[in-house]
């Protein structure tokens, strides 16, 4: 991806609320298994919104409702401030989508599917397809067959598919699959770009990383619902780690004295060898962590402090995925203890 | 009018569609040289054989028979050109491309069968001319006249005839369409419409009183002239008044498109 002329600021529309899309007790079931259980998602216009969730939580079912794909059992869908219930395809006239993988005709060019594909929908100029195909870095190759690009060519391809009509709503699944890390860069400079002209983007997404640095606000989901959903540097601000190092012999003294600063469950070993323990405070309590270690005569060797939006995530999804999901990984010490899976230590 | 042209021009552009044509003229010219090339050699010694090759290969009256051979024949590789053509939308994740794009699913999927009427009917013509072109030479091959070339009452009726056999085709095709929707594939369509095909003609067998009403039936009815029927499906079992039988033809294509739409307006589409 490379310049961003493609990009035309928006004129944006939202609701009285100034949200560019809300759900409200959105509900979906494939046969007895609950994909969407009374989810409420709260997207404000302007902003790139990172919507996170484990395997299976309902992520892809989320963005299948939202684009017309498939439809809800129960709830209601507000975008662009009008509802959008089926039969609305209209409305997605102002909206650009990739959801899951991207789709093009294999036979054709990166160029001919861009301009078939402006003949469904809301009109699109043939300008477009250029300014679009330089935006995504194809031009050198626009007019290859798509049969014979590569995973990252195809994904870069389907982003400027989701960009044709110059959405005020952008909605991407993934959209980081199969780039390479400049790819990624570009990727997510022109999601900001986007953003800071008003438009909204709405990214689902695994790679919590590339959330943390990339969105403005986010939302986690896990088993179909709503679990926590806000600024997030908001979010991250209560979520703050302090990892201190001291002497291995000292960790169970270390953890001893720093009980009265933080509940047991947020005080953990994570390197008894190295002599490493983790606090779950927020991140200006380092100073106290390190002057209660100090009058207890226990000397830090390493003190770090920061946020993380893994934890967060983990925290607040059970670290698993949702029972009759697509499967969650489970700990080795669960493995060999027969014991449920969870975000223990691996002990 | 522009998702039309659209579905247009990404036929034009299709594998399927070159390899369906050129497998339909390959057989058609293949037979009219070999047989052109074969009459009057000694080892044709059967004289129906000889009168065969004779009215395969002498105008007016090959028109007709060349004609029947293009929608008999036509009418299976046009079967398996809307299977091909609606299982990839499915199978490619095309069409949901279109949908999320704000685009009908009922406009999309019935104008791209109108892109596919608009690509068979070049067919037809494009298949007949070299048919044509090809019986002359198999007629010149067989040292049979071709001054019945220019017969006006036989070229007067070809236009009707070509329009009738185009719409016999456009059935089986819409059949092909609607299967594979149904499936959701491009294989699964082509295999359940083929299996349906010979079905069919298997069944005239023993139900001829109910196959006559079946698709591939009514289509070979709704275009016989009274000529030998060449590549149809079920094409020698009892069968309907060629008027009857355009009627039922239009019923199947109407109801094979219309079960198409509200699939795909209903589906899920998931994947």
């Amino acid at each position: 991806m490379s310049a961003m002329s493609g990009i035309t600021a928006a004129s944006a529309t939202v609701g009285a609320d100034g949200l560019a899309l809300a759900t409200r007790g959105l509900r979906k079931s494939y046969g007895s298994r609950r994909a969407l259980n009374g989810l409420d998602l709260s997207v404000p216009s302007g902003v790139v919104y990172g919507f996170l969730g484990p395997n299976g939580a309902g992520k892809t079912t989320t963005m299948r409702v939202l684009t017309g794909l498939i439809h809800a059992d129960g709830g209601t869908v507000e975008m662009l401030g009008k509802p959008f219930k089926r039969g609305d395809r209209r409305r997605l006239f102002e909206v650009g989508a990739l959801v899951e993988a991207p789709t093009f005709y294999p036979y054709l060019s990166a160029r001919a599917n861009l301009r078939e594909l402006a003949a469904s929908g809301a009109p699109v100029s043939s300008k477009r397809v250029e300014e679009l195909l330089d935006l995504v870095g194809l031009c050198d190759r626009a007019n290859d067959k798509v049969q014979g690009y590569s995973m990252g060519m195809k994904q870069r391809l389907g982003i400027a598919a989701a960009l044709l009509s110059d959405p005020k709503l952008l909605m991407l699944d993934e959209p980081a699959n199969g780039l390479d890390p400049a790819g990624i860069v570009a990727m997510r400079d022109t999601l900001k770009a986007l953003a800071a002209q008003g438009k909204t983007v709405f990214v689902s997404s695994h790679l919590l990383a590339e959330i943390q640095v990339m969105a403005d606000v986010v939302g986690i989901i896990a088993a179909g619902k709503l679990v926590r959903e806000g600024p997030l540097k908001e979010l991250l601000s209560t979520q703050g780690v302090i990892k201190v190092r001291v002497r291995p012999n000292l960790v169970d003294a270390a953890i001893a004295t720093l009980a009265p600063l933080a509940p047991a469950e947020r005080l953990t070993e994570t390197d008894r060898d190295e002599g490493w323990i983790s606090v779950r405070l927020t991140t200006d309590r380092a100073e106290d962590v390190n002057q209660k270690l100090a009058g207890a005569g226990i000397y830090a060797s390493g003190l770090e402090s920061g946020t993380d939006l893994e934890m967060l995530f983990l925290e607040l999804t059970g670290g698993r995925g949702p029972t009759g999901g697509e499967g969650a990984f489970v700990g080795l010490g669960a493995l060999n203890n027969g014991a449920p899976a969870g975000k223990g230590t691996g002990e | 009018m522009r998702l039309f042209f659209s579905g247009f021009r990404k036929l034009r552009r299709r594998p399927a569609t070159f390899v369906t044509f050129g497998l339909l003229v390959g057989l058609l010219v293949l037979i009219v040289l070999a047989v052109g090339a074969t009459a009057n050699s000694t080892s044709t010694s059967d004289a129906s054989g000889r009168a065969a090759a004779r009215e395969l290969l002498t105008f007016p009256g090959a028109y007709e028979i060349l004609l029947s051979f293009i929608i008999g024949l036509g009418g299976l590789f046009a079967m398996i050109y809307g299977a091909a053509i609606a299982g990839s939308e499915w199978s490619w994740g095309t069409l949901k491309s279109a949908v999320t794009r704000g685009e009908s699913r009922v406009r999309y999927m019935l104008l791209t069968f109108a892109s596919i009427g608009l690509m068979i009917a070049i067919g037809i013509v494009l298949a007949f001319a070299v048919a044509v072109v090809a019986g002359v030479i198999g007629a010149n091959l067989a040292g049979f006249s071709t001054s019945g070339l220019s017969d006006t009452s036989t070229l007067g009726s070809l236009p009707e005839h070509v329009l009738k056999g185009w719409i016999a085709v456009l059935e089986e095709a819409s059949l092909g369409f609607a299967i594979a929707t149904l499936a959701r594939s491009q294989l699964a369509g082509i295999g359940a419409g083929i299996a349906f095909y010979f079905g069919e003609s298997f069944a005239s067998i023993f139900l001829p009183d109910v196959v006559k009403y079946m698709p591939f039936s009514v289509a070979n009815a709704a275009v016989s002239t009274g000529s030998s029927n060449v590549g149809g499906g079920g094409g020698t079992i009892a069968s309907l008044p060629p008027d009857q039988a355009l009627l039922l033809v239009v019923v199947w294509l109407i109801g094979s498109l219309l079960v198409a739409s509200l699939f795909t307006d209903r589906a899920e589409i998931t994947g």
